[in-house]
């Protein structure tokens, strides 16, 4: 029987998130921004443990500045802080943009943004003149911690970014693509199929660059220091004028449907092409928006997946169960590729609460023929408990399900956010034909591990 | 005069060189708002004192990220239980800041106490908490009588002050006012101590806890590596403190002293000769002939077994130059160490001190030495371009900001891996620094390939 299973939340408490805030989510986008400062308007942890966070996963600096609010703050408006901060964001490190960051503390103390933002320009043009002033974009990101999660975060920061940077002029007949919190490794996947389609794209934001940079000290005497790479503040401003948008996931979709709204930029949301059929209909959404024929190389890349999949699925992953955590969009795409492998994916379960994960959930229960345990807006100890009721071959989620991992006895495959007890994770596609075959080896060495006499020579065949 | 680097003009007074002039830099002062700051909040302070109680459970009364990214971050080890690792939060929503969040954390704390039975829930006041103005004081005290387990307050909203140092003496507050005594031991020696201010971060603590259980001391509580409530809450029997991390913890036993007249030690055993002299000061406190001789026996074996085993390592690392960079203690307190492997402290700094910790820095370092105070990314950066240190000693943030100029780097922080306190301690610490300095790495960096 094909059908979800909807599990609910029994308790208040989080016990082991599989969630963030908003602000992380957007400092992500930012950092995607070439030569742009993310500045956080709250606390010193509300950077600082970001940054930590960040540098932990991608393994690079994380430079994101905070207007370091007080307790005066908290009486009295943190209006100094913020147009301080930015005028010192702005003469010192002479960045392209800088997108600010609201918190939980100033959104609650009812800090007015818009008017402060007005207020530090009009100091600056005083200290900086006119025109070194208006170089310098200051997008408003609205971000309260208490709403949803960091995904919503990073929606909200491209949206702010396509609504005060786009400008429309000339057809560029480029495309758009929001890739959603993904890692240089996917995004660069991304940007190979767009070239082999001969597609100029656009990605908003594109952290590829930044979260991998490379170590070149003699480039990084420029001062002050910023990353290579990122989408430049023009690429933003002509998004306005491409032939689409395509957002590569419908959990953060609202800069594409602001785009189509104001500018007429047809939009296309996910899913997030991780697998087969998933890819395929990225292909589609492509061609579709461009009119460019789906290549050779891409039909040889895809043949080279599905291969991969011939030689190994029937004879070590059929019928083996998996349990998927993490983001609702990797979750899901995860959940119809093991499917596609002949796999069962037995639990689905994601931290954020959004309305649109179970009906496609439910989808790919229908398509693949099982019946699909899940849960929305649940935590790891959920995730605990239920395996130690019900068994499954293999994980697939973050590092912080090591321990459950360990605790049950069951192995695990690192996929999402956040990886740190294993390397290059960041680097490696789980998007695109390439992305499958990359899974689709990681998932049946995990197998071959944990589940066959390792010197057994037939598994050479 | 030449300004030590490029900076903001209220920053300058920050960073000071030892001997010339001011020898104590401008301190505990407002980050400038915009920078890239290393520091972190009050929170974060509460939350390091008191994460490692490895028996309790550490609940965050806030919206989601302040547990989602502080989480089984502290490298602290436990000999027994887990619970510490949990992130636990009450997840704050919009309808609980409008209406108020003391019901969820009730229920919250109810829940935790049923699904665990712990030996204390802490509980974590976040900015959000602060602003909509839950009473947490009287929640704690509620589900404490309704659960009979300790529920204990901790007044850590993250915005109360600029200085991390303002949330360690919150930790400290919580233990002092709702822990510390309020158990009896069971039998008491003369020879009673409490470990404060070690972590047991990398398993620090398992270094020297049996040096000092040969001396014949009795350890009647960490605070807090690998350390259980109970344990702590019988601290105030004990006859001496001996403090290893005194930037987080000379608080608390001050506050100690005056309020059960228990005398403290600074120790250290970071190095050898530090480890040396913190057991023989431990002995000559005790005044006790046989645990004198004894201590005497524990060195001469200590010293033994790691001669000649970093020799290999001090003959690379001779000269070498090493800025350190930390939260505070690791300041002053590696100084020797590095001096004993031959390496010259050519810069030191923390993100959250205080005059008196500038003035134990000043102490311990040679004239000529850059101290800086609360360095921005940005300002470390320039440091590290300018002087080119062979490595740097910091954390997280800061490692790959070294790392991508060329310069080696060691972690000493919640993410380092092995032990370096103690005699065999010193052996790791020589082994981890010189694989940072010698790495063949960085030659390959400087390549040249187009003949520029």
């Amino acid at each position: 029987m094909s059908c979800v299973n909807l599990i609910e939340k029994e308790r208040n408490a989080i016990i082991n998130p599989l969630k963030t805030c908003q602000p992380l989510g957007a400092m992500y986008a930012v950092t995607g921004v070439r030569r742009a400062v993310p500045l956080v308007h709250g606390s010193q942890g509300c950077s600082t443990f970001v940054r930590y966070s960040l540098s932990r996963h991608f393994r690079e600096p994380s430079e994101i500045a905070v207007t370091s609010l007080h307790e005066d703050a908290a009486v009295f408006g943190g209006r100094r802080n913020l147009v301080e901060g930015l005028q010192n964001v702005a003469i010192r490190l002479k960045p392209s943009l800088i997108g600010v960051i609201t918190t939980c503390s100033s959104e609650i103390i009812g800090d007015d943004v818009f008017g402060f933002i007005k207020t530090a320009k009009k100091e600056l043009t005083e200290k900086i003149g006119e025109e070194k002033t208006e170089k310098i974009k200051i997008v408003p990101i609205s971000t309260p911690s208490f709403v949803e999660t960091h995904l919503k975060g990073y929606d909200n920061a491209v949206k702010a970014l396509i609504d005060h940077v786009a400008e429309p002029s000339e057809p560029n007949e480029k495309i758009n693509i929001i890739p959603g919190m993904v890692n240089p490794g996917d995004v660069r996947e991304i940007k190979h199929i767009l070239s082999l389609m001969d597609i100029e794209g656009i990605v908003l934001t594109d952290i590829s660059d930044p979260f991998d940079s490379p170590l070149r000290p003699s480039t990084a005497e420029l001062k002050p220091y910023y990353p290579k790479g990122g989408t430049t503040v023009e690429e933003i401003a002509d998004s306005a004028n491409s032939s689409g948008t395509l957002s590569l996931t419908k959990y953060a979709g609202s800069g594409a449907l602001s785009l189509e709204k104001k500018y007429n930029v047809p939009a296309e949301l996910g899913p997030l092409p991780i697998g087969v059929q998933n890819t395929d209909q990225f292909l589609r959404n492509l061609k579709k928006l461009t009119g460019q024929d789906i290549t050779d190389d891409i039909l040889d890349e895809r043949g080279l997946l599905i291969d991969s999949m011939a030689d190994l699925s029937s004879r070590y992953l059929h019928n083996r169960t998996v349990a998927i955590y993490g983001d609702p969009e990797i979750t899901a795409g995860m959940a119809r590729f093991v499917g596609e492998l002949g796999m069962v994916p037995q639990l689905v379960l994601t931290g954020a609460n959004n309305k649109e994960f179970v009906p496609d959930i439910e989808n790919i229960a229908k398509d693949t023929g099982n019946e699909i345990d899940t849960m929305v807006g649940q935590d790891l100890r959920a995730l605990e408990v239920y395996l130690k009721d019900n068994p499954v071959d293999l994980m697939i989620g973050s590092s912080d399900g090591r321990l459950i991992a360990k605790e049950v006895g069951i192995p695990l495959v690192r996929v999402g956010f956040p990886v740190y007890d294993r390397v290059g994770y960041h680097r490696h596609p789980v998007v695109g034909y390439n992305g499958g075959i990359h899974l689709i080896d990681m998932i049946t060495n995990t197998v071959l591990e944990n589940y066959y006499e390792h010197q057994h020579w037939k598994l050479q065949q | 005069m030449e300004p030590i680097v490029e900076t903001f003009e209220s920053r300058k007074k920050h960073m000071c060189i030892k001997g010339e002039g001011l020898s104590i830099p401008v301190c505990d002062k407002a980050s400038l708002p915009g920078t890239v700051t290393q520091r972190t909040c009050v929170y974060g302070g509460a939350r390091i004192i008191l994460m490692p109680i490895t028996d309790s459970i550490h609940l965050v009364h806030g919206p989601i990220g302040c547990a989602a990214c502080t989480w089984d971050i502290r490298g602290s080890k436990s000999s027994r239980e887990d619970l510490y690792k949990k992130g636990c939060s009450t997840d704050l929503g919009e309808k609980d800041i409008v209406f108020g969040g003391e019901k969820k954390l009730y229920e919250t704390v109810i829940e935790l106490h049923r699904l665990y039975n712990p030996g204390a829930v802490f509980v974590y006041a976040t900015c959000v908490a602060g602003v909509i103005g839950d009473d947490i004081k009287a929640v704690c005290k509620k589900s404490e009588e309704v659960t009979g387990c300790r529920v204990i307050p901790v007044q850590s909203e993250g915005f109360q002050n600029h200085n991390k140092t303002k949330g360690h003496w919150i930790g400290c507050d919580a233990l002092l006012d709702h822990v510390i005594g309020t158990k009896e031991p069971e039998k008491t020696t003369p020879f009673d101590i409490n470990v404060v201010g070690e972590f047991n971060v990398a398993g620090d603590f398992w270094g020297f806890k049996p040096l000092l259980e040969e001396m014949g001391v009795n350890i009647i509580s960490t605070i807090t590596g690998d350390s259980h409530v109970d344990e702590i809450a019988q601290a105030h029997r004990a006859k001496l403190n001996i403090v290893q991390c005194q930037k987080s913890s000379n608080y608390l036993v001050k506050k100690m002293e005056k309020k059960y007249g228990i005398p403290s030690i600074k120790v250290n055993f970071f190095g050898l000769e530090q480890t040396v002299n913190s057991l023989r000061e431990i002995a000559d406190f005790f005044g006790d002939p046989e645990m004198i001789e004894r201590t005497e026996k524990i060195i001469e074996k200590g010293l033994q077994e790691v001669e000649h085993k970093t020799d290999e390592y001090r003959e690379r690392l001779n000269g070498k130059t090493v800025a350190l960079y930390v939260g505070g203690n690791k300041a002053w307190s590696l100084v020797r160490a590095f001096e004993e492997l031959g390496m010259d402290v050519m810069m030191s700094g923390t993100k959250n001190g205080i005059r008196e910790d500038y003035e134990r820095i000043k102490e311990a370092v040679r004239d000529g030495t850059i101290i800086v105070d609360d360095a921005s990314s940005t300002e470390l950066a320039r440091l590290l371009k300018k002087y080119r240190p062979n490595l740097l000693i910091s954390g997280a943030k800061e490692k790959y900001i070294s790392l991508k100029l060329g310069i080696p780097f060691c972690d000493f922080n919640h993410d380092r891996i092995s032990a370096f306190a103690g005699f065999k301690g010193f052996v790791s610490f020589a082994k981890e620094v010189d694989a940072s300095v010698s790495s063949p790495v960085f030659d390959l960096n400087s390549t040249s390939l187009r003949g520029d």
